[in-house]
């Protein structure tokens, strides 16, 4: 599983970050996930209010 | 050679700017770091506050207020509106303007404002300073203030464990909108399992014909998308034709704050504090307040040659009794509310209510008519109240 994140889509609000068990994602000018981290539990891809992540 | 400041400020919303002011007034070397290049641009808030809060905790000018609000009303699931007279003169904030301003504060209070400049990590040092990795170089610093807002990653590095559980966390939407079907005077806000299962949708006025339209999920109803998709049927349904502005989104934090406030010489204000009132979702007067605190706190205890850390936990017990309780109050009726009630439940709160004059609900009435089936919770709540 690997997470997707729709540039365009994403508002950069860290909401997924606050929920996220494994401390995958970052956020500078873009968000990002750390593949290494990311079990790709989907609780980000449930708590983002625009559909900007997606798990494939 | 890294960059050295006395206290350290991460983000420049309203706790975070406030922080800097308070330092940097009282005489210490302050580094603000804001992500964004510009602080409060986007704006994540719906914008309202009592007035009250607002000038006990900052110097309001009256270019932030772009609105009063005379009273509020909820609209139960069944359509019956119970209608709140304000008892608090709420106002509609420009939050663009506030956030600008309040780290203008800072700056001219001599605090160094970095933007653009996102702290992707922190880490405590040997002889007890903390360096932070920038994206344009590290800094040190003595002290440390984390407002970075609901992410609260940063408090993570350094040992707090500041995960939300999903039932910690709405999940909003919001957007402007301008129509003629907006009321200039009241806050209407809006309960059910159609409109925003676990939270509440929002109406309010920024100006005549326009206003800030909003909703939160709680995290157990949420799902991909879903605070977009429940607001945009919730703009069709109660304002259709209305002309949309950009959308925006967020998190807030619906649990208790985090505890303890102070780790070493690090301390949370705001957001990441998780500074929130559960059943309402506002927090811009906790930010206020626990910045202007913090910061005050944080230049007492610092000293060139030596940090009095013992001292930083004043910060705490000033936040517990001016807020902290009223925090913990929300969190214990929010957790009741989201387990015990339902529509029809909402449904007669609303029709006992609407019997009585606006001015005679107050938040007792609201509260008394909640409680009334659940007895074992009556005890308890008057335990907390009493």
């Amino acid at each position: 599983m690997q997470l997707i994140i729709d540039e365009k889509t994403c508002d950069r609000c860290g909401t997924c970050i606050s929920v996220c068990p494994c401390d995958a994602l970052l956020l500078t000018d873009v968000l990002t996930v750390s593949t290494k981290e990311c079990t790709g539990c989907g609780t980000c891809v449930a708590i983002c209010p625009v559909q900007a992540l997606s798990l494939d | 050679m890294s960059q050295h400041f006395d206290i350290a400020v991460i983000g420049a919303g309203p706790a975070g700017s406030t922080a800097a002011s308070a330092a940097a007034k009282a005489g210490k070397s302050v580094a603000l770091f804001e992500r964004n290049e510009q602080p409060g641009v986007p704006v994540r808030c719906g914008e309202g506050i009592g007035m009250r809060s607002l000038t006990a905790h900052s110097e309001a000018r009256p270019e932030w207020i772009l609105q009063q609000i005379t009273g509020s009303r909820m609209i139960a699931p069944d359509g019956t509106r119970v209608s709140v007279a304000d008892i608090d003169k709420s106002v509609i904030l420009d939050r663009e303007r506030m956030d600008g301003d309040l780290a203008k504060d800072a700056k001219n209070a001599g605090a160094h404002l970095f933007v653009k400049t996102a702290v992707t990590d922190i880490h405590q040092n040997n002889d007890l300073k903390y360096t932070l990795e920038t994206v344009s170089g590290n800094i040190e610093a003595g002290l440390v203030i984390l407002a970075d807002g609901v992410e609260s990653r940063l408090a993570r590095k350094l040992g707090w464990n500041t995960r939300l559980a999903p039932n910690d966390i709405e999940s909003c939407a919001f957007t402007r909108v301008t129509s003629p079907l907006i009321d200039q005077d009241a806050c209407i806000f809006y309960v059910g399992s159609t409109v925003a299962p676990g939270g509440y949708a929002w109406i309010f006025p920024r100006a005549k014909g326009e206003a800030n339209v909003g909703l939160g999920l709680s995290g157990t109803h949420s799902n991909a998308g879903a605070a977009k998709k429940y607001l945009m049927e919730f703009i069709d349904r109660e304002l259709p034709g209305g002309k949309q502005g950009p959308l925006h989104c967020g998190g807030v934090p619906v649990t208790r704050y985090v505890r303890p406030l102070v780790r070493g010489g690090a301390m949370l204000v705001g957001d990441a504090a998780r500074q929130v009132n559960c059943l309402s979702g506002a927090g811009i007067a906790y930010s206020l307040f626990a910045g202007n605190v913090a910061g005050t706190v944080a230049a007492q205890a610092h000293s060139s040659d030596s940090i009095n850390y013992t001292h930083l936990k004043s910060y705490e017990k000033q936040w517990k009794i001016r807020y902290g309780k009223q925090q913990e109050r929300s969190f214990v009726l929010k957790e009741f509310v989201t387990t015990h009630t339902d529509d029809s439940f909402l449904n007669t709160i609303a029709a006992k209510l609407v019997k009585k004059r606006s001015e005679k609900i107050r938040y007792l009435t609201v509260f008394l008519s909640t409680f009334s089936r659940h007895p074992l919770l009556m005890l308890k709540a008057f335990k907390l109240f009493g």
